[in-house]
């Protein structure tokens, strides 16, 4: 059978000693980088890609999943001891789990915290086993109207659930989607706006977009207030004593609450544009919700530090289920696995599972892998990360900005890259302090070329363009993203006939 | 009695005060910002007018970037509505402090600077070195000016500088700039 092929040739490929070994590094970097505070999980992960142009695609893919649930455990580790969340998806775990340590039980608030989110990754991979092939089954028999809906969809989704302006959204979105018809057109090959500049005659590459958004302008940020700088003192000391196992059973000794934030975590992920920041906190609201004692909330209690790490950990196989059956990526961290697969050739959309099984099925078992090793190394070496919570800004912020500059010029050694790498950090920058959303825009690169490859199809295929409106998947999918606009339009003028009353 | 709820409780006070002051600001930058960009989209909307056409689809090369040019001239044009709107709003005593939101924001500036520098420089005089003066130029102007902080820039950038040229360049193979001037 073919499908035990597959799964065989992919067990065999991860479970080789090179993949391992950088699958263990990148767990640990993971960890490492989202405890601390300053340095997000996205920023590890746009930072680990060049690292694995070299590597064959499972083993690169593995490795950057490796990164990926490593940071939704690390974030913790900021979040319980120091009460900073290290990432934005371990916000809610500061309610709960700062105050548990500083009652004196640091050891059980880590390890509450680092079996929530081995569970939480655990029911997420199985979700994603489940759910992501009869997705992709559905999703091959798409044509180019429906992909073309869906990816509208997809952008406006994204445009309403971040930031507090829809209008400021959307417009980010079309700019991404501009920004992505630099250079050769797609099908044709003609050169579009690069106005006979060298720097612009291969486009804008995704990747390079990637890192100035999420990590450069992200960076500078970081060291606007210079008061600010010179923080990292531990607030909670002394010893931290662990009883690992007596705290696995107190987890699991709350399946309601654990499954309910794992779920939301997955639903949450699968959505484009939402994610672990949104998800730990809508777990953390729900448990609080359906609590006998809600008024407990936010005095250290394990219900809370339960529902906030395992609801952020699962939105990592989320995320993969559009990214796999679809080939539409559920976040910024998606996005660069789907850059990943990309520069190596792989091409990412509804076949990717049945032309590489084996590719898709090393990724179903490295979530687990992943998590198993996550769980191993915290509870291991959760006593040293007192320090690493430590270290200034002042030395994160230029050695990271390096890091950057070596991802930009590991694409195609060009050091006209990095000169668009600063542009684009700049202009990211800039934006951010106006107010507008960044992640829409990258989407928006990401998303351009497939969007008019697939309009440009749909009207080769029929030049009749009330197909759009007429094919009843498509015409859905259109009125799914009015309504998603239309919605939250609404809920901004309420807001802000609430502020104002 | 808490450190945190503390810090947390001076940044509620101060930050509506500094956002207040700034919003007649952020409505302008907003208003200007907003104009230019609707006129170079509209410039590259007709510019994009040039692009050929295919004799194999209807749509050609032009097509798709005029769409989503036009749809973001509009969009600029709604928020600057929005923006006048909103600065209407705002006190017209108030200063737009452009010159004092730069000061705010003065190291994030200067470190962007920096990265500039080092872009510039890296072709000349090759990666490891252009790291090395990096590192320590931004550790320098983030704040370790002295003594015992300014040893470990050092050590940072020279252990980081050389150790991810050599990492990279002979780990996962990615050459890097050598540098042209030797």
């Amino acid at each position: 059978m073919p499908m035990t092929d597959a799964l065989l040739s992919s067990v065999e490929q991860l479970f080789s000693l090179a993949t391992l070994v950088s699958m263990m590094i990148g767990v640990v970097a993971g960890v490492v980088a989202a405890a601390i505070p300053g340095f997000t999980i996205t920023m590890a992960i746009v930072l680990t890609l060049p690292v694995t142009f070299t590597m064959s695609p499972l083993q690169g893919v593995a490795t950057m999943l490796a990164v990926y649930v490593g940071g939704g455990s690390g974030g913790l580790i900021s979040a319980a001891l120091l009460g900073i969340p290290g990432t934005p998806s371990a916000v809610a775990t500061t309610f709960d789990a700062y105050p548990m340590a500083r009652k004196g039980e640091p050891g059980r608030a880590l390890a509450l915290g680092i079996w929530a989110s081995f569970f939480g990754a655990l029911v997420s991979a199985v979700v994603l086993i489940v759910a992501a092939p009869p997705l992709a089954m559905i999703a091959v028999k798409l044509g180019p109207w429906e992909y073309f809906s869906l990816i509208l969809f997809a952008v406006t989704v994204v445009a309403s659930l971040v930031g507090k302006s829809i209008l400021k959204g959307l417009m980010m979105s079309l700019l991404g989607l501009f920004i992505a018809t630099v250079g050769q057109d797609p099908m044709m090959g003609v050169p579009r706006f690069t106005f006979g500049v060298d720097v612009l005659a291969a486009g804008i590459p995704f990747l390079v977009v990637l890192i100035g958004i999420f990590a450069v302008s992200q960076l500078a940020s970081e060291v606007e207030n210079p008061e600010e700088l010179h923080q990292g003192k531990a607030l909670v000391g002394g010893k931290i004593r662990f009883h690992p196992f007596a705290v696995m059973r107190e987890v699991l000794s709350r399946p309601v609450n654990l499954l309910r934030s794992s779920m939301l975590g997955v639903v949450i992920g699968a959505v484009p544009g939402a994610g672990g920041s949104i998800a730990n906190l809508i777990a953390y609201d729900q448990a609080k919700r359906a609590s006998k004692t809600p008024e407990r909330f936010g005095t250290g209690i394990a219900d809370g530090v339960v529902a906030s790490e395992s609801g952020n950990s699962a939105t990592a196989g989320g995320g993969l289920i559009p990214m796999i059956a679809l080939g539409i990526p559920g976040s910024a961290v998606d996005a660069v696995l789907m850059a990943a697969l990309m520069v190596q050739g792989v091409s990412v959309g509804p076949r990717l599972i049945m032309d590489n099984a084996d590719l898709v099925y090393g990724m179903f078992l490295a979530m687990f892998l992943a998590a198993g090793m996550v769980l191993a190394f915290c509870l291991i070496s959760m006593r040293w990360f007192l320090r690493i919570t430590e270290i200034p800004k002042s030395i994160i912020v230029p050695v990271v900005l390096v890091c950057c500059a070596v991802g930009a010029l590991a694409l195609n050694n060009r050091v006209t890259d990095l000169y668009l790498l600063i542009g684009v950090g700049l202009v990211g920058y800039l934006l951010a302090k106006l107010d507008y959303p960044l992640a829409p825009l990258v989407l928006g690169v990401i998303l351009g070329p497939i969007a008019e490859t697939n309009l440009r199809r749909a009207l080769m295929a029929d030049g009749d363009w009330t197909l759009f409106f007429t094919r009843p998947i498509s015409a859905g999918l259109l009125i799914l993203a009015v309504l998603s606009v239309a919605f939250t339009a609404r809920r901004i003028l309420q807001q802000r006939a609430a502020a104002r009353a | 009695m808490n450190a945190g709820k503390m810090n947390d409780n001076a940044e509620m006070v101060s930050r509506p005060a500094r956002e207040a002051s700034s919003e007649r600001g952020k409505a302008l930058a907003n208003v200007i910002f907003n104009i230019a960009l609707a006129a170079l989209f509209l410039g590259l909307f007709v510019q994009a007018g040039d692009l050929p056409s295919s004799m194999w689809e209807p749509l050609g090369a032009g097509s798709f970037p005029r769409l989503v040019l036009g749809a973001l001239v509009i969009f600029n044009l709604a928020i600057v509505v929005q923006s006048m709107t909103a600065l209407r709003n705002t006190d017209r005593s108030a200063s737009v402090g452009a010159r004092q939101w730069f000061l705010q924001r003065r190291l994030a500036f200067a470190t962007l600077a920096a990265f500039s520098v080092y872009a510039l420089l890296m072709p000349w005089i090759g990666f490891a070195l252009a790291s090395l003066l990096f590192l320590l130029a931004v550790q320098f102007i983030l704040g370790a000016r002295r003594g015992r902080r300014l040893l470990i820039a050092a050590i940072i950038a020279v252990v980081f500088g050389l150790g991810l040229h050599l990492l990279f360049s002979q780990v996962f193979l990615i050459s890097l700039p050598p540098g042209r001037l030797w």
